[in-house]
């Protein structure tokens, strides 16, 4: 039988059991400290993951564009070759001519951002295979201006005074992106005059080549003087998770402190819960239970509080976050990740631990306490 | 009734010249116990009468190494307690001493049989068994699983007799074993403790007020003032 072979186990819980509306809600804080740290962790990590998912592509860019200083509107055909040098082997290089004009479809009209690139795949393909890597001839639309427009494939658009054929509908963008192709026309870049373009976009491979591009370029271009400017979502993106670590961090500093106040409730509920049974704790000395048997059944009966607290807390937490995200925009995957399961075990850990700390001085003081005294009552 | 106190070469539980002293608030000091020598013979009851504050209840808590002695020794079958740390005492009384308590002492959330087996429950091995058998012992053999809070004062004193014999200890200190019982019970419980005595050669030192004991004890001594004299 179990209770012979873990006598403090079975002293413990038949102790919890004389006061069960005492322990519930000595529990109870536990449950809430728990359900706090599990549910602020797990959203405030699902955010974080989802934020960056969000904006991951934006880290793999790097626009260079003429430097305000410099006097110049465009890039010549040495800034490109520099860039194309610092970007070797890390990303795709695309030149890009960018200006605005008045676009025409088959009624109304719109004024739109114009792109010119032979290579919209690179940029605007958002992974799908519907657009061309070389293009040559024809212009491709944002999917908000095709709407706006009426245009769709074979339709002729009108942009400034010519008139090009529609080869395809760029995707949406589901992120966010410095340039704007949903409200743009891609052309060919032949369609605009000279070699010079506006910017060269890097699509580079990862965040840390995008970081290696952006200091190349630099090093590279304006070592001497600012020819160009260079603009690279890296760090923006990292300020933005340092921001989500912060606030991470806060949430669960805010949670912390409520599983540390109930750690106290538990410390208060060891304490009168001693106090009441001075006189039992000193008979148990007397008749030959030894100091530290006295302190590890006292110390069972308060981490018991902390493991079915934490144990309902991290639970309800859990299952709370997952409703919220299925009932909002928040993603389940974002949720469900793998990293995200040590929140729960973690608050749980954290949970028991606080109940033992709380519970370890009063049952020092009762174990340590001398039995004459004791028994005195 | 007794054939007397059993004579041996070594009683099992003995104060050899004992004093005890309590500093009180004013720097001085208030002496409970004052040279006490005593012994108790196994198969032997004594009682130990005097006023309150006669340190009767201090001299039964040095007996039962729950105090230690300003002065003197403490011998457990005759060899000194003194310099025993605190674990080897809990081991001491384990093994040698039962007590049983004015106030019966059982924890409520336990039934008769596991308060009986209480004193063994972080031993290895089961008590069960003699738990039981004490209890039937003690007329009790009916009321094995039922908690203290279902038992009569009486029975509860039966129940703490049987706890503090399932170690088979030398010696059973009582404080005030019928204080808390009326006169009838008080005489069964009386009863029970010579039974004890007697057939399992248990030495026993009772601490009352109660003229009741000294009619079963063998002999009985008077504390006054902490000084110790044969009645």
């Amino acid at each position: 039988m179990s209770d012979r072979r873990f006598p403090a186990f079975s002293l413990a819980t038949r102790n919890l059991s004389r006061q069960r509306l005492r322990a519930g809600l000595a529990a109870l804080g536990i449950v809430i400290g728990v359900f706090a740290v599990v549910t602020l962790g797990l959203l405030g990590n699902a955010l974080s993951v989802a934020a960056q998912e969000e904006l991951g592509g934006l880290g793999d860019q790097v626009i260079v564009s003429p430097a305000e200083e410099s006097g110049r509107e465009t890039l010549d055909s040495r800034d490109v070759a520099a860039v194309r040098r610092a970007a070797d082997g890390r990303g795709t290089v695309v030149p890009l001519q960018v200006t605005g004009g008045t676009v025409r479809g088959t009624g109304d009209q719109s004024f739109a951002q114009i792109y010119g690139t032979g290579n919209p795949q690179a940029l605007f393909g958002n992974g799908s295979g519907a657009v061309t890597s070389s293009h040559r001839q024809g212009a491709l639309v944002g999917s908000g201006l095709a709407t706006d427009l009426a245009l769709r494939p074979g339709s002729t658009v009108a942009v400034e005074q010519n008139e090009y054929r529609v080869v395809g509908v760029l995707p949406p963008v589901d992120g966010i992106s410095p340039l704007q192709p949903d409200s743009a026309v891609v052309l060919p870049p032949r369609e605009f005059t000279g070699d010079e373009v506006s910017q060269v976009v890097v699509r580079a491979n990862s965040p840390e080549d995008a970081r290696a591009v952006a200091s190349g370029v630099r090093e590279r271009l304006n070592s001497r003087q600012q020819r160009v400017s260079v603009f690279s979502l890296t760090s923006v993106l990292d300020r933005i998770s340092e921001f989500f670590n912060l606030l991470n961090g806060f949430l669960l500093a805010i949670a912390g402190i409520s599983l540390v106040v109930a750690g106290v409730s538990i410390f208060n509920v060891m304490l009168m819960t001693v106090a009441e049974r001075r006189g039992e704790i000193g008979v148990l000395r007397a008749v030959g239970i030894h100091r530290k048997q006295v302190l590890r059944t006292l110390l069972v009966e308060a981490t018991l509080l902390g493991v079915v607290g934490g144990a309902v807390g991290a639970l309800l937490g859990t299952l709370v976050v997952v409703a919220v995200a299925t009932q909002t925009e928040l993603p389940l995957w974002a949720v469900l990740q793998p990293g995200n399961m040590l929140v729960p075990l973690g608050a749980f850990a954290f949970g028991v631990f606080i109940a033992l700390v709380g519970g370890l001085y009063p049952a020092y003081r009762a174990a340590w306490e001398p039995p004459v005294e004791a028994l005195r009552g | 009734m007794s054939a007397g106190p059993i004579q041996e070469a070594t009683p099992p539980l003995a104060l050899v010249d004992v004093t005890k002293r309590y500093e009180s608030g004013g720097g001085g000091s208030v002496t409970a116990l004052s040279q006490v020598d005593f012994a108790v013979a196994g198969g032997e009851v004594v009682a130990v009468v005097g006023p309150s504050g006669s340190g009767k209840s201090t001299m039964l808590n040095i007996l039962g190494l729950l105090d230690e002695p300003s002065e003197g020794s403490v011998e457990l079958r005759g060899e000194t307690t003194a310099g025993l740390s605190a674990a080897e005492r809990t081991d001491a009384r384990r093994e040698s001493l039962g007590f049983v308590f004015q106030d019966f002492h059982l924890l409520p959330t336990l039934s008769a049989v596991e308060n009986v087996r209480l004193p063994t429950a972080f031993l290895p091995g089961d008590a069960t068994d003699r738990a039981r058998e004490l209890l039937e012992l003690v007329g009790l053999g009916d009321r094995l699983d039922h908690t203290p809070d279902e038992l009569s004062g009486g029975q509860k004193q039966r129940v703490a007799i049987a706890r503090a014999l399932v170690n088979e200890p030398d010696v059973l200190l009582a404080d005030e074993p019928t204080g808390n019982l009326d006169r009838d019970t008080g005489t069964a419980i009386l009863e029970e403790i010579r039974r004890i005595a007697d057939e399992a050669g248990v030495g026993v030192v009772a601490v009352t007020h109660d003229d009741l004991v000294t009619d079963y004890a063998d002999r009985t001594v008077e504390l006054v003032d902490g000084v110790m004299r044969d009645v």
